[in-house]
């Protein structure tokens, strides 16, 4: 007969607002097997758990149930408790009657009627329970890092510092990500190249990393400590191997007028190239649609110029499998082409700015090309429609972030400051230009950050105005901003030479199909989800995953970089054990009754199921049934409900416990 | 239920269609014969409020389009609405009352009838741009509008509130080059197509409504426009009852014809002068008309 115990939470007043918690500790107390009930103001406390250990013993409870919040939150934390006093920790189960009841009713007496019920079923299930021995797996101390961002980079240092392999995987053929692209960054005005490009070299020359460019992950298998990522290496058409970097190659190449998309398309690239001289590897890459060799098979310039014989036509995508432990996803962001409206998305464009129509309606990343020393106008401020310096500039905050209306309800976050910094830039570079912002409210937390925005209207004269623009039309050569200044209460129309917007931060492009390949969650935008907003804000709810920078949510370089080595340090947490421990929440196959169909090996996503010969004494083969190797299965349950004789359960939920909860009720 | 392919509507004209934009109601009603589509307006309809009910008391307002939708019920086939104010405030009533169960409750108590929220209320546009769709719309064509540059002007209420009227894109809507293309037309890409005219402030400030709409016409002229097409009584009385007095005030001279969507379709669809009111207008379209070819 087993004598259990329950412990009923109040959750401060999260659940005793509407559960009569005494009540249903007196109600269950009643029911068959139940040899103790009690309710506590927070379980999870120190005394609360105390509570839990001292009933265990001196009532020698042989099951606990916990009535509390969601299992997600706090069982391993009652589980640990019960470890503590003796019992199987599988012995404990929580009965969830916070988010299941107590914060989606009203009504207090029905809320408590569920509540009990929700109970009794938790009850009715962990009598069944089975002792579970703890399933251990050895670690793979090598870390994946997706992105070669500043994040993956800050990421994959950090871990390589400490001793770890590291596979750094980058879809483009340099590092470097957004931040390379940057002139200067906010809030000491130091350039970007020069605090980003020694990185990328110690990435490049680090005994412990092993860098893929212009590579993608392909899929992902296996779990915590134990994963196998395939990686898709493209065809890069130049053996990395036998290139020196010359560069004679680029030089040659007459194709020679395909925009550029690091420098925002304002600059022009070969079709043979690397997207910007300080890249990492300083090898260059065939565009294979815009090679003339690849297009008409006439050409072959390149490889008839390369002294050691590098460029390779013939060279094939390469997919290569890489053992890891733990993956740090570090994709980043994308700015918002306004001009789009995303099709099957809530989201609804900004046909009214002429982004894309207007050549000298621009947004913040080219400008930022424009104000760079390496980029294609060499640092001067130029119009991209006739090449003449403008003389009135806006700049518009906020376009398409905190626009519910348009889609978009969170805050970019970076905008505030960058537009700041580009008034400075402005100033700088063109002094009898005049700068006018548009913005909603200026949002500088950042430490010297609000500092730096003063400084751009006291020092360096950007006028402020505080509204946002309706519209931007072409009236000659100038660009007429009609907007509201919201604190005068009057509207305004500024003739300007250039427009500059700073339009929201999304996550990359793709950001949800890798998601789906990496087994994460992701929210309505597409950002990554952490486990938790505030406790667990680097992990994913997947083991074994972490998230660094703007993949996340939109973030600064200083935040991006802190949270790169918040991975990086959760990485060589788990590295810092030589076996894992696991939860035994795994399928069973009853051999007796299993007949061999295999349907349970088509459906399990974790491909945990092997086949295992029955034989006799004699070693006759009897016959050939499922076996779930609990190394590799996840407890997802699929093949239980697969199975057509009934012959493979999950322990903890097998079909016998299900019943037992439906009649319960 | 009626039959496929052919449509019929209960029509709202609203009523400044009912007095001084009687060319708007007529080249409606013979627009909509000759592309075949049931007209029949809704007994006992009265106004809408307009702009001015909504300012005063909220109550009221919803409480007049409220009525007017629960008319419109008697009639068979969703409401064809032809001014973009009606159409706003029509929509918007759904929309608020939608919302808010509260006051619903309080409008339903002050018409003594339950508001129709469902029904469909669709502008003149939509229903020739997607209930009859821009392939029938083609078809019967019988002069197209070749060589005629014409600035579509949406005005303020057409596609606002954002989320309420749902006719197209908020602030880049297409709708009506859209319509006019299919009837043979050029459309010019201008500026100020979705700015306010003024609007009622034509009897309070017509000081504001002559800076406005002379924004308005400037705008369309340095597009290369050879006329505007509005789909609001109130738009078409700013741009052009006022035309002659804003040529004064700014010393220019526009001689801008504007039109009411039917009369342009109507025009392509072969009918007549007459049948389109098209000496009503205040700015003579004659001219440039015989100047195109089109009549
Ligand atoms: S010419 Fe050959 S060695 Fe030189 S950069 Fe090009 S591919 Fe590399
Ligand atoms: S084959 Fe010709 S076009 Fe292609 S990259 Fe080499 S030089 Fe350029």
């Amino acid at each position: 007969m087993s004598r259990i115990g329950v412990f009923i939470c109040h959750c401060g007043e999260n659940i005793s607002r509407t559960v009569d918690v005494e009540r249903v500790a007196a109600q269950v107390g009643t029911l068959p097997g139940v040899a103790f009930s009690t309710d506590y103001k927070y379980m999870c406390s120190d005394p609360g758990q105390g509570l839990l250990k001292k009933a265990i013993q001196e009532q020698r409870l042989s099951h606990v149930v916990v009535a509390a919040c969601s299992p997600r939150m706090h069982e391993k934390t009652f589980r640990k408790a019960v470890e503590s006093a003796g019992l199987n920790p599988f012995l404990c189960e929580m009965a969830n009657i916070r988010e299941h009841c107590s914060w989606v009713h009203e009504d207090r007496d029905e809320a408590t009627a569920k509540a009990i019920e929700i109970v009794g079923m938790m009850v009715e299930r962990v009598k069944k329970n089975r002792v579970l021995p703890t399933i251990t797996v050895p670690v793979t101390k090598r870390s994946l890092v997706i992105g070669g961002g500043i994040a993956g980079i800050q990421a994959a240092l950090d871990i390589a510092d400490a001793g770890h392999e590291v596979v750094l995987v980058e879809r483009e053929p340099s590092i470097g990500g957004h931040m390379a692209q940057l002139s200067e960054t906010f809030p000491t005005l130091d350039c970007s190249q020069c605090i980003m490009t020694p990185k990328m070299v110690d990435v490049a020359n680090h005994p412990r990393i092993k860098l893929y460019t212009y590579a993608e992950i392909e899929h992902v298998e296996g779990y915590i400590g134990n994963f196998q990522v395939t990686v898709r290496k493209k065809a890069r058409s130049v053996d990395e191997d036998k290139c020196t970097g010359c560069g004679v190659c680029m030089t040659k190449c007459p194709v020679k007028k395909i925009p550029n998309k690091f420098d925002q398309n304002l600059g022009m690239r070969p079709a043979i190239y690397v997207p910007f001289p300080q890249a990492v590897p300083n090898t260059p890459v065939i565009d294979r649609e815009n090679c003339t060799k690849f297009k008409t098979g006439k050409c072959g310039v390149c490889q008839k110029v390369c002294g050691p014989g590098a460029v390779d036509y013939e060279q094939e995508d390469q997919l290569i499998v890489e053992p890891v432990g733990a993956i740090v996803v570090a994709t980043g962001f994308d700015l918002y082409s306004i001009e789009e409206k995303p099709k099957g998305s809530a989201i609804k464009g900004y046909g009214e700015f002429g982004h894309g129509k207007i050549p000298d309606v621009i947004d913040g990343m080219t400008f930022e090309r424009l104000a760079s020393a390496s980029g294609p106008t060499g640092g001067k401020i130029l119009r991209p429609s006739d090449g003449r310096e403008p003389k009135q500039i806006v700049f518009i905050q906020c376009v398409g972030s905190r626009a519910r209306e348009k889609g978009i309800s969170y805050c970019s976050k970076i905008c505030c400051m960058y537009t700041a910094k580009h008034t400075m830039l402005y100033h700088h570079k063109v002094h009898d230009g005049q700068a006018y912002v548009f913005f909603m409210d200026a949002r500088t937390p950042g430490k010297s950050y609000d500092e730096f925005w003063r400084r751009s209207i006291e020092e360096e004269e950007a006028v402020y105005i505080r509204g946002m623009v309706s519209r931007l039309y072409q009236k000659g050569n100038k660009i007429v901003v009609m907007g509201s200044d919201i604190a005068v209460g009057v509207q305004v129309e500024i003739e300007a030479d250039m427009v500059v917007l700073a339009t929201a931060v999304q996550p990359q492009k793709g950001a949800d199909t890798l998601a789906q390949k990496l087994g994460i969650s992701y929210d309505k935008y597409h950002f990554y989800s952490e486990a938790h907003a505030k406790l667990r804000p680097v992990e994913c709810a997947t083991a074994g995953i972490y998230l660094a920078g703007a993949c996340q949510g939109p973030k600064d370089i200083p935040d991006t970089v802190s949270q790169a080595s918040a991975a990086a340090a959760k990485v060589m947490t788990l590295f810092a054990k030589d076996k894992l421990e696991r939860e035994p929440i795994v399928a069973r196959v009853r051999e007796a009754g299993c007949v061999g169909c295999f349907y349970c090996q088509k459906v399990c996503p974790y491909g945990a199921v092997e086949e295992k010969e029955i034989r006799d004494r004699q070693g006759n083969l009897v016959k050939v049934v499922a076996y779930v190797n609990p190394g590799v299965c996840g407890g997802c349950g699929t093949c239980q409900a697969t199975c057509p004789s009934k012959s493979v359960e999950l322990d903890g939920y097998t079909d016998e416990q299900i019943v037992a909860m439906i009649e319960s009720l | 239920m009626t039959p496929k392919n052919i449509l019929k509507y209960a029509y709202y004209p609203g009523c400044s269609l009912h007095a001084s934009a009687g060319e708007y109601d007529l080249s409606t009603r013979e627009l909509f014969k000759k592309l075949n589509i049931g007209l029949t307006e809704v007994p006992d309809w009265f106004c809408c409020g307009a702009t001015p009910a909504h300012n005063v008391d909220e109550l009221l307002s919803l409480s007049l389009c409220a009525k007017n939708l629960e008319l419109a019920e008697q009639v068979d086939g969703d409401l064809a609405v032809a001014c973009a104010a009606c159409f706003s405030r029509l929509k918007t009533t759904q929309h608020v009352l939608g919302e808010s169960d509260v006051k619903r409750k309080q409008v339903e108590k002050a018409i003594d009838a339950p508001v129709p929220l469902n029904g469909n209320v669709k502008h003149l546009l939509d229903i020739l741009a997607r209930d009859l769709g821009l392939e029938r719309l083609e078809q019967a064509v019988t002069k197209p509008l070749a060589g005629l540059k014409v600035a579509c002007y949406y005005g303020c209420l057409l596609t606002r509130p954002n989320d309420v009227p749902n006719l197209d894109c908020v602030e880049a809507p297409t709708i009506m080059e859209d319509v006019l293309k299919a009837v043979g037309a050029e459309t010019v890409a201008w500026s100020h197509r979705l700015e306010c005219c003024g609007a009622n402030f034509t009897l309070s400030r017509p000081g504001v409504v002559v800076q406005l709409s002379h924004a308005i016409l400037d705008s369309a002229k340095s597009a290369g426009a050879d006329c505007i097409m509005v789909a609001c009584p109130l738009c078409h009385g700013n741009l052009d009852i006022r035309q002659k007095e804003i040529e004064g005030v700014y010393s220019t001279q526009y001689a801008m014809p504007v039109f009411y969507i039917t009369q342009l379709v109507g025009l392509a669809a072969g009918l007549g002068a007459d049948k389109l009111g098209l000496d009503a207008l205040i700015v003579n379209p004659m001219p440039l008309l015989k100047q195109k070819q089109l009549l």
